[in-house]
């Protein structure tokens, strides 16, 4: 059965060492900025988020990339960039709804997670175990809890109701 | 081979006097002699470092090291270390920090940075891509920690990077001044932040565009992803990951070793207030880990409302807790997590800081400080409030602060009055929040020798006879079993505590934590796993014994540094306190019988004259280091 990366944000700490891992494996030097997957770290929020590619393959549409450069990988169903054929034009980082693909600043190609080729390293170099690597049937039981967290209304202080002001609107 | 791999191989020299930076390449022979962090921090010192002069004057160097592992997968690499003259001390000055500036300055082409001179006007330091440059500063002078961590990244704009600054403890010269990293990250101790203010340098950014690269790469992961495994399976290490460095508190509380009342006892009655549970329970939000850490214990937490509400924050740390908890006897976890938060965001060093305010509360109820000279502030134990505005006062050196900002040491110099004597200190530098009488006559040991003065974890956390583990040190000499840990003299302690030691030292050079080197032979960076991923990631092969020797060679450097600037036996002493048995609690009565025995061992373990603490000749000529015991025999400093 084909396999998603999925993250639990909850137990992310920020290590990056997924990023080191990434980088590692496709570039052969450790250098965060050439890694696929970063860790957005917000410092006045407890906010730890891995962030990287979906596969969702807007930037594989027909017209996005001018080099076809772009496809998807038949096994791991992962969308792959062709960086032999990939000119740097940054159409693909446009559509991108996550800016989770970057150009690299050795050869200024777009980097994109291309899930190791069904072995991601990210996983394996996580401690918390924030980041998996599932079935899609148990992934899309995640996915649904995080389509959920999209619709979850922010906590509002507690304050009389009708509140003085509303009534005087009245 | 001329290829640098795990090192970057350039040195960054800033000359702030001159405007002037120069990049230079590294000594090859260095990797073995001495491979790296603070191991060249201590060559650089002592071939550079002008002696005996004022800390605060543009000659002291202040140096930036990473080490050959950091910014790697290696687990708990991710650190960044300092050193320099220390103005607490007069005597050699270093200190440690996790976060990512460590990783992110070799991201940015370099391994070392050595800044020198003094600046006219405020400037900080700009690194990309193995290049550098000196950027104006004025408009951030004066600011906190973060706001100048806010400012800059967004000023640089659309990188990810990573930022070391001072706050307004290191631009006033409180002398205990931090240098903070990411936010929160702290290398508190010596004053570092203090030398970095008086050069007028207010921040380094690192901006990454470099790759670190290694040298055999198959065989580096898969031994680093071994270590990662055997490391989160230990039962100990995952236990300072969810409770991280607070969680011992009750521990040493239960055993009488929990520094309360400025170390008058070793019990704190409301310890369960300021424990590991409570914090956890409250304010604690979730946890974070520097960079390539596994292990994860800092903790972050906030106060929501109230009069000590805090935004979300890093911390709070054991040491903040013992220094602003037991030791003024504070049982309000809100006050703790408010001043871990103002002591960061000033910059200034949280065990120094809440030791000196317990201190003057102590020589306050003892009559030797009066109102006179706090300015009409009533001292008192467990005043929360009082103690929160003193941190105000003391980062601005306004009215009593001013005195209050040069230490206890230094303050107790300038009130007199038998107010010395309160004081816990060795060489100057306040004892952190773990006490020799009770936990480990290691520790005892290490507070007298160690290089900057009493600390804890420089060059290691020693405690391994309390702790019952031996991180593999066996292989290396470690006598075994350990002595029970309140046995002092006549069973191997000098001989165990030089291994220690030096473990301590190689952990430091090659810029690892040191938390991960606290377990079973399993569950630590064993010295068998530390030669076997240097070698791997940097194509230089030694052996375990080999690092141990680049540890020892570091650790006679820094003592001779200590020696050049003027250290006699006397330095080495611990204070009064350790000699009065402890008042109350489960540890009443202990203290340390033969400190003057102790020490001596130590000496006799590391090769250095009983008598006088000197090195001696045969020590030196073992390690190679020949022209350092030709300069200490023209000063008449070696046996």
């Amino acid at each position: 059965m084909v396999k998603m990366l999925m993250a639990i944000p909850d137990r992310c700490t920020g290590c990056g060492r997924c990023e080191e891992a990434c980088s590692f494996e496709h570039f052969n030097i450790i250098d965060p900025s050439l890694s696929a997957i970063h860790v957005v770290r917000l410092e006045n929020e407890p906010l730890d988020a891995p962030t990287f590619c979906i596969e969702c393959g807007l930037c594989a549409m027909p017209g996005v990339c001018p080099e076809n450069a772009i496809y998807r990988d038949p096994n791991t169903y992962a969308v792959i960039i062709d960086r032999n054929k990939c000119d740097g034009c940054t159409n693909c980082i446009v559509v991108c709804p996550y800016g989770v693909i970057t150009l690299d600043h050795i050869e200024k190609k777009a980097v994109k997670c291309d899930l190791c080729g069904g072995d991601p390293q990210c996983v394996k170099a996580c401690p918390e175990g924030a980041l998996a690597y599932l079935e899609a049937n148990d992934a899309a039981y995640y996915k649904r809890y995080f389509f959920a967290e999209l619709q979850k209304k922010g906590m509002v202080p507690i304050v009389p109701y009708p509140s003085p002001r509303t009534r005087e609107a009245i | 081979m001329d290829e640098w791999y795990g090192y970057t191989g350039k040195i960054l020299r800033v000359d702030l006097s001159k405007n002037k930076i120069i990049i230079d390449d590294l000594k090859r022979e260095w990797a073995k002699l001495y491979i790296g962090g603070l191991g060249f921090a201590a060559k650089i010192m002592w071939d550079e470092q002008v002696p005996l002069i004022d800390p605060l004057s543009p000659d002291n160097l202040l140096i930036a090291t990473a080490g050959p592992m950091t910014g790697t997968l290696a687990p708990g690499s991710g650190n960044i270390f300092w050193a320099f003259k220390s103005p607490q001390t007069n005597f050699w000055g270093e200190t440690r920090s996790g976060g990512k500036f460590g990783p992110f300055l070799k991201f940015s082409g370099f391994d070392m940075i050595i800044v020198k001179g003094k600046s006219e006007k405020p400037v900080y330091l700009y690194l990309e891509g193995g290049n550098a440059e000196i950027r104006n500063a004025t408009h951030l002078w004066g600011m906190t920690v973060h706001q100048t961590t806010d400012t800059l990244k967004r000023e640089v704009g659309a990188k990810d990077i990573s930022i070391a600054t001072i706050g307004p403890g290191g631009e006033n010269l409180v002398k205990y001044a931090s240098i903070m990293n990411d936010y929160d990250r702290a290398a508190g101790r010596s004053g570092g932040g203090t030398v970095m203010g008086s050069k007028k340098l207010k921040a380094i950014v690192a901006a990454g565009g470099y790759g670190v690269r290694v040298y055999d790469p198959e065989k580096f992961i898969s031994l680093s992803y071994e270590a990662e495994n055997a490391i989160i399976s230990d039962p100990g290490n995952r236990a300072m990951g969810a409770h991280g460095t607070v969680g011992g508190l009750m521990g040493l509380n239960a055993m009488g070793g929990l520094p309360t009342q400025n170390f008058r006892t070793g019990y704190f009655d409301k310890a369960r207030k300021i424990s590991a549970d409570y914090l956890e329970n409250n304010y604690m939000i979730k946890r974070r880990a520097c960079y390539s850490c596994t292990i994860g214990c800092s903790r972050y937490s906030y106060v929501a409302a109230g009069p000590f509400a805090t935004p979300p924050n890093e911390g709070p740390e054991y040491e903040t807790v013992d220094m602003s908890g037991a030791m003024p006897m504070i049982d309000n976890m809100e006050a703790i997590i408010r001043y871990n938060y103002m002591a960061n965001n000033y910059g200034i060093d949280t065990i120094t800081l809440g030791h000196t305010i317990s201190w003057a509360i102590e020589a306050y109820e003892m009559g030797m400080i009066t109102e006179k000279e706090t300015g009409g502030i009533k001292l008192k134990w467990g005043d929360a409030e009082t103690f929160l505005t003193l941190v105000d006062m003391i980062a601005y050196r306004k009215g009593f602060g001013n005195l209050l900002a040069e230490g206890s040491y230094w303050a107790a110099k300038k009130i007199g009055k038998g107010s010395e004597d309160l004081v816990n200190h060795v060489k100057g530098l306040e004892f952190p929040a773990h006490d020799p009488r009770v936990e480990s006559k290691f520790l005892a040991i290490q507070y007298s020798v160690g290089p900057r003065g009493a600390c804890h974890e420089h060059p290691i956390y020693p405690s391994y006879d309390m702790m019952g583990v031996d991180s593999g040190l066996r292989d290396v000499g470690l006598p075994w079993p350990l002595p029970d840990r309140l046995e002092e003299v006549g069973v191997n302690r000098g001989k165990a505590y030089r291994v220690i030691a030096l473990y301590g030292e190689v952990i430091n050079s090659l810029g690892y934590c040191n938390f991960y080197a606290a377990t079973n032979e399993t569950g630590s960076l064993s010295p068998k796993r530390l030669a076997a991923l240097y070698s791997s990631l940097t194509g230089f092969n030694l052996t375990p014994l080999q690092i141990f020797e680049a540890g020892e060679r570091s650790w006679n450097l820094k003592r001779a540094f200590n020696l050049r600037e003027g250290l006699e036996k006397s330095h080495d002493k611990l204070p009064k306190r350790m000699e009065i048995p402890i008042l109350s609690g489960p540890a009443k009565g202990l203290k340390v019988e033969k400190p003057n025995e102790l020490l001596e061992e130590a000496y006799e373990g590391f090769g250095w004259d009983k008598e006088t603490g000197y090195i001696k000749e045969e020590t030196l000529k073992k390690l190679g280091l020949d022209d350092v015991a030709d300069y200490l025999r023209k000063i008449n400093k070696l046996k």
